[in-house]
């Protein structure tokens, strides 16, 4: 009686306050914000350490519901489908509470989320430039690393943006591991930011991640999977890392312009990370790291149109047993990208590939459309 | 022992450092709560603070120069979040697209939705064209309805008064002031309004071609037609072929001029312009710091002036 009571109390308040929104409006204001991203693309030929398998294809389709728990806390859910080979994978990309308002700026996250490494690996895959991560993400993080765990993060009280922030995370999706440790991997990151003038704006972060599985890990994987590239793409279809080290730093730098920072017009970023890990496994020497890097440049020169060239390289090894094998990959990408709206792309991509221990195509064409309907979130820098 | 000295001398070096460190790490931000601390998502609301509150220290997030619908998420904004004791923002998903994001790494406890600390003006006065279906076929349309309302000569006043009470309850030191300043920005207000008013009263019934509902409030209040949109569907850029159209529309003949907001590309209205002997008037679509647009009064008066004036340029041609 008294919920009823409330509830009707409840209604004709909002029915007053908003005099002009009709009722179902209203009752919809109490449903999580649903958003849908289509993404399908055609592509020309086999590419080194790519999800994406020649011809046609789908790639991230996100099915993404959030909403407000109560006026503490909030929530998200991504499921993420993906064919592979015929077969049809639903899995849980993003399932984590967050909250809102806690003292001293604190932020704290518990679920299944994005790590914040890096600078590309917080964000969304649909709001990407290009049509994958570049070869070091998609080495060094499974192209994007998200894990079960909790997450703190602390905004200091200086002039600047700077923010610093601790994750605690399960390891699983992190390599193919099977660790005995609860808590797999640790990450410590900080970011700071500012503007330079109204036009130009940039951001910096550090990350270490420590992973605590990879001394179990490594021997297993190497003896009987040679062909590691290969079972990475088909058969042994995974999403974690195919490269791991204990440590793992990632340094990250963008600055953005925009004349007058009106976005809408034209906008320029550019963008670069490095990542090194070393301490591959328990068989490793000083010498024996991984490391890659990648810079690129983006120009939005019309509100519908965008064009970006973006560099990578990496330089990995593939444990075999006790010792290791080299590889190594360079990739130069080159897109031209038309957005009717904000909620669609449409993207054709050149990329040139020069491969060191991979079996892949020199060229390749991409052609790729990123849609979306429904709610769509705020992006982020 | 050698050690053990070294390492207090160490110890007391760090110290000597550190506790100033400490301090102004404690202090700074405690200081930082004297002045009051305002966020304002567009400088119309910075303005309107400014005209209640002259000490607070303001952050605007946008300028005339921008799209308030496009705006990064950026650090420093973050960090002005943060700070803030009151946001002041549009509301009605103008700032969808970058406003939560900012509200959830901010963290600031008092700013979130519902929040003590932020303000949505939007949703203290009725707005105009709100959508029972909405789907996005109909182009980047805001259920709520239009949220451009800070040029409307009757909602403005309102705003005025939600805005007075809000930084009277988080400046409750302040809230004899702010409301002799609320009268005295009334008083001034009004008066201007009856200028318009004059003004506006040859204007009624003309119509002009417009790029988005940007200034829908204020031609509405007018009594002039903006129904020629060089937008073929909300938030999307003109395109060729809506162009076209456009230049084949008979009510084209009838229009006073283009009004464009400075944010935006006047090519294509430059284009249309050619083809119908047309005025293209170029206003800011918010308050600048320019003398004759740094207020919200100021700048109606500019639009007001800059359509009257296109009209007697078009009478005197015709």
């Amino acid at each position: 009686m008294t919920d009823l009571r409330h509830f009707a109390g409840a209604s004709a308040l909002a029915l007053f306050s908003s005099a002009f929104a009709s009722p179902a409006l209203l009752a919809n204001e109490l449903n999580p914000d649903i958003g849908v991203t289509l993404d399908g693309y055609y592509r020309s030929g086999e590419q080194a350490l790519s999800h994406r398998e020649e011809g046609f294809g789908l790639g991230h389709t996100e099915l993404t519901l959030s909403s407000p728990i109560d006026d503490r806390f909030e929530g998200r859910l991504t499921a993420v489908l993906e064919d592979h080979a015929g077969d049809t994978e639903l899995g849980l990309e993003e399932a984590y509470i967050q909250t809102t308002g806690l003292p001293w700026h604190l932020n704290l996250r518990a679920g299944r989320f994005l790590s914040q490494v890096g600078y590309l690996n917080g964000q969304h895959l649909h709001a990407d430039d290009f049509v994958e991560r570049p070869a070091a993400y998609r080495a060094l993080l499974g192209s994007h690393y998200f894990d079960d765990g909790v997450r703190v993060n602390l905004l200091l009280p200086t002039p600047f943006y700077w923010r610093v922030g601790a994750e605690a995370l399960a390891g699983d999706r992190l390599g193919d591991t099977d660790g005995d440790e609860d808590i797999g991997v640790y990450t410590l990151s900080t970011k700071l930011g500012g503007d330079l003038s109204a036009s130009q704006s940039w951001q910096a972060g550090f990350a270490w991640l420590r992973n605590r599985l990879t001394d179990v890990a490594s021997d297993g994987d190497a003896e009987h999977d040679h062909d590691h590239d290969h079972g990475h793409d088909h058969a042994g279809h995974s999403h974690g890392a195919s490269y791991t080290g204990k440590n793992l730093y990632i340094t990250d730098l963008v600055w953005k312009w925009a004349p007058q920072g009106n976005t809408r017009q034209s906008q320029l970023t550019l963008s670069g990370e490095y990542l090194y890990a070393d301490d591959l496994n328990r068989y490793a020497s000083s010498d024996d790291t991984q490391e890659g890097w990648y810079a690129s440049a983006v120009y939005q020169f019309a509100p519908q149109w965008s064009t970006g060239v973006r560099y990578g390289e990496v330089d990995l090894k593939e444990a075999h047993g006790d010792h290791f094998h080299d590889q190594s990959l360079e990739e130069t990408e080159v897109m031209l990208a038309w957005s009717h709206s904000h909620f669609s792309t449409l993207r054709l991509q050149y990329t040139h590939q020069s491969t060191d221990g991979f079996e892949a195509d020199d060229n390749t064409v991409t052609v790729q459309y990123v849609m979306s309907f429904g709610a769509h979130g705020a992006h982020d820098y | 022992m050698i050690t053990d000295c070294r390492c207090s001398m160490t110890w007391r070096s760090l110290r000597r450092w550190l506790t100033p460190a400490l301090l102004v790490l404690t202090i700074a931000p405690a200081l930082g709560q004297a002045r009051p601390a305002v966020f304002a998502c567009e400088p119309e609301w910075a303005v309107l603070t400014r005209a209640l509150l002259p000490e607070a220290d303001l952050t605007v997030a946008t300028t005339a120069w921008q799209d308030p619908h496009y705006i990064e998420a950026r650090p420093s904004l973050i960090a002005a979040l943060r700070d803030a004791d009151l946001a002041v923002c549009s509301g009605a998903s103008l700032e969808a697209g970058w406003l939560p994001s900012l509200l959830r790494k901010a963290a600031n406890p008092d700013i979130r939705p519902g929040g003590p600390g932020l303000l949505l003006a939007a949703e203290t006065v009725p707005l105009h064209q709100p959508h029972q279906h909405v789907d996005r076929s109909l182009g980047d349309v805001h259920p709520e309805g239009n949220p451009h309302i800070h040029l409307d000569p009757d909602a403005v006043p309102v705003i005025a008064g939600h805005l007075a009470q809000r930084l009277q309850q988080r400046f409750p030191g302040e809230a004899k002031v702010i409301q002799q300043r609320l009268l005295r920005w009334r008083v001034n207000w009004n008066l201007a309004r009856e200028g318009w008013r004059q003004q506006a009263a040859a204007l009624a019934g003309q119509a002009v071609v417009v790029q988005h509902g940007s200034f829908h409030y204020l031609l509405r209040w007018l009594g002039v037609d903006a129904a020629l949109d060089l937008e073929p569907k909300p938030g999307l850029p003109p395109s060729t072929a809506h162009l076209h159209q456009l230049a084949n529309d008979p009510a084209l003949e009838s229009a006073l001029a283009i009004l464009v907001a400075r944010h935006q590309d006047r090519r294509p209205a430059d284009w249309l312009a050619d083809r119908q002997q047309l005025p293209v008037l170029v206003v800011p679509g918010t308050v600048t710091d320019e003398a004759g647009t740094d207020t919200l009064a100021a700048l109606i008066g500019h639009i007001v002036e800059g359509l009257v004036e296109a009209m007697e340029a078009t009478a005197g041609e015709r």
